[in-house]
């Protein structure tokens, strides 16, 4: 039969296809600021830094389009865990730009400082790792492919672990008074937005598993406490000690 | 009060434990003459819940709904087949009295069409063929219908006044104030709102919200957004090709129930990919 409403669906098409740019744009950013933070590039970082107004508008503009096609298209079914989930992810891909843009300004803040080659080797890595998990979200997007969305949680923990190696090295770097306090806090920091970006990932490929299947994996967590709210309705809990109420 | 003649002797389907479920369609098939209009329907209507059902031009629903308290037993060559239990009595049993499963199956239809009598008549009629002559008893019925129907503010000073003489929203009030006067279980509304303005639809949905806690409704609707704002459940039909070569020939289509649940989830999330293509409108 004939596809009705197809105006509607061309603007959820261009919902789609502006998320998938704002999320490519940050994609590419990632490995500009590593290279900006490795070479002390501040001209780079300028160029990132000044950059991210573009998604901040971006990002409003997409917001702005979701909330209009909720009010005036009334989106049910699929159509409305389209719309439901880009309002969300809108929000994790503009946070991601801003810690882009937080690696630029810690670039700036131990400009002058050299790092140790073990220190350069693992910003890589975990500039490449935040890159590959941004890059499984775009694609399992794209392809509304719920397994690979899945898949982004465990590639998450090698960024995490490559985060706490970091952490490790920047201990004995300080140690050794290759860096100092300040260079090695920030770094700290710095380690801390690559982590935060490999989350934000996570969070879309969540939101790309409830676009395609209707599910979270919150549910789990909420299923528990459920579970648990209602196990505490049937048996009183122990008085807390030293408690007199 | 009993649907039936005499006592009825089959007894319930349902287990005694569900004390909610009102109605159940089994394997519930329709034809009109040689024609198939709806087959294979399976659902259940619980009490104090609105179900909606929706789909397509000619995917039965309609016809489904007529069913329910044996309307298509006036159109000529219908026939039901399936199980069709109230209160697990088979509705179309051989002891059952149409009439008596009227009154407890009430119906609203999509034009309004208030009897060219008075307002206080039109809710009236049915009490009053009910046997009930006292006019104290009468006058109470009245107010306390058109009061269910949230029209008796605006109607109370002019009772004897033609029901024609109201608006087209105020009509339609007027016959869910006469459906509801013989105190039936199950009111059933055949696209109450399609000839209503989007106030007067309004009003209408408010009411069945409020209906909720003393009746069943089950209505069909058009309006996919209106299913979604008053109903608990929706059915969802469509129409597929009929299976005989004879009524493939003459281009024949034949309703089915393609998926019965929650509203809530048929709108975020329904199992059946053709519910999803057509509650997002991808075919029609």
């Amino acid at each position: 039969m004939d596809e009705l409403r197809k105006s509607f669906h061309h603007d959820i098409e261009d919902v789609r296809t502006e998320l998938v740019h704002m999320a490519a744009f940050v994609t590419e950013a990632i490995p500009r600021a590593t290279a900006v933070l490795l070479n002390g590039d501040l001209e780079g970082a300028d160029q990132i830094i000044n950059g991210d107004d573009e998604i901040d508008a971006r990002a409003l503009e997409l917001e702005d389009q979701c909330i209009q096609i909720l009010a005036l298209q009334a989106p049910v079914a699929g159509d409305l865990r389209q719309i439901v989930a880009a309002l969300k992810m809108v929000a994790e891909v503009e946070r991601s730009a801003d810690l882009v843009c937080n690696i630029c300004k810690a670039a700036r803040l131990i400009y002058g400082h050299s790092l140790d080659p073990t220190l350069r080797g693992i910003i890589t890595r975990m500039g490449e790792q935040a890159q590959q998990l941004y890059i499984a979200a775009i694609e399992s997007f794209v392809e509304n492919d719920a397994a690979k969305a899945a898949a982004i949680d465990d590639m998450d923990n090698y960024l995490d672990a490559l985060q706490k190696q970091f952490v490790q090295a920047i201990f004995e770097s300080h140690a050794a008074g290759r860096i100092d306090l300040q260079v090695a806090v920030q770094l700290a920091v710095v380690a801390r937005f690559y982590e935060r970006i490999g989350d934000h990932a996570v969070n879309i490929g969540e939101r790309v598993r409830f676009v395609v299947t209707g599910w979270l994996p919150e549910h789990r967590g909420a299923a528990r406490f459920r579970s648990r709210a209602d196990d505490s309705t049937e048996m009183p809990r122990p008085p807390i000690p030293g408690n007199s109420d | 009060m009993s649907i039936a003649t005499s006592t009825p002797t089959i007894t319930a389907t349902e287990p005694a434990s569900d004390t909610h479920v009102v109605m159940v369609a089994s394997n519930l098939e329709v034809h009109y003459g040689d024609q198939c209009a709806v087959r294979n329907v399976n659902l259940t209507i619980r009490e104090h819940e609105i179900t909606a059902f929706i789909g397509p031009s000619g995917c039965g629903k309609s016809t489904v709904l007529r069913c329910f308290n044996r309307m298509n037993d006036l159109i000529s060559g219908a026939r039901v087949s399936g199980l069709l239990t109230y209160h697990g009595i088979d509705l179309y049993g051989p002891e059952v009295n149409a009439a008596q499963v009227r009154r407890r199956i009430g119906m609203v239809f999509q034009k309004p069409n208030p009897f060219p009598k008075s307002i206080y008549d039109n809710v009236a009629f049915g009490p009053r063929l009910a046997g009930i002559k006292k006019r104290a008893e009468l006058d109470a019925i009245v107010e306390s219908s058109l009061r269910g129907a949230a029209l008796w503010d605006e109607v109370k000073s002019r009772l004897q006044t033609s029901g024609l003489g109201l608006s087209g929203g105020q009509q339609q009030r007027l016959c869910i104030a006469r459906a509801i006067a013989v105190e039936p279980e199950v009111v059933l509304m055949d696209e109450p709102c399609s000839a209503l303005d989007p106030i007067a639809t309004a009003r209408i949905e408010d009411l069945m919200h409020e209906m909720k806690s003393r009746y069943t409704i089950v209505i069909v609707t058009h309006n996919m957004q209106q299913a979604a704002r008053v109903s608990d459940r929706t059915a969802f039909f469509t129409s597929e090709s009929a299976a005989s070569s004879e009524q493939v020939k003459n281009d024949r289509r034949t309703g089915v129930l393609v998926e019965f649940g929650r509203t809530q989830r048929m709108f975020s999330n329904p199992s059946d990919e053709r519910t999803e293509q057509y509650i997002t409108g991808r075919f029609g």
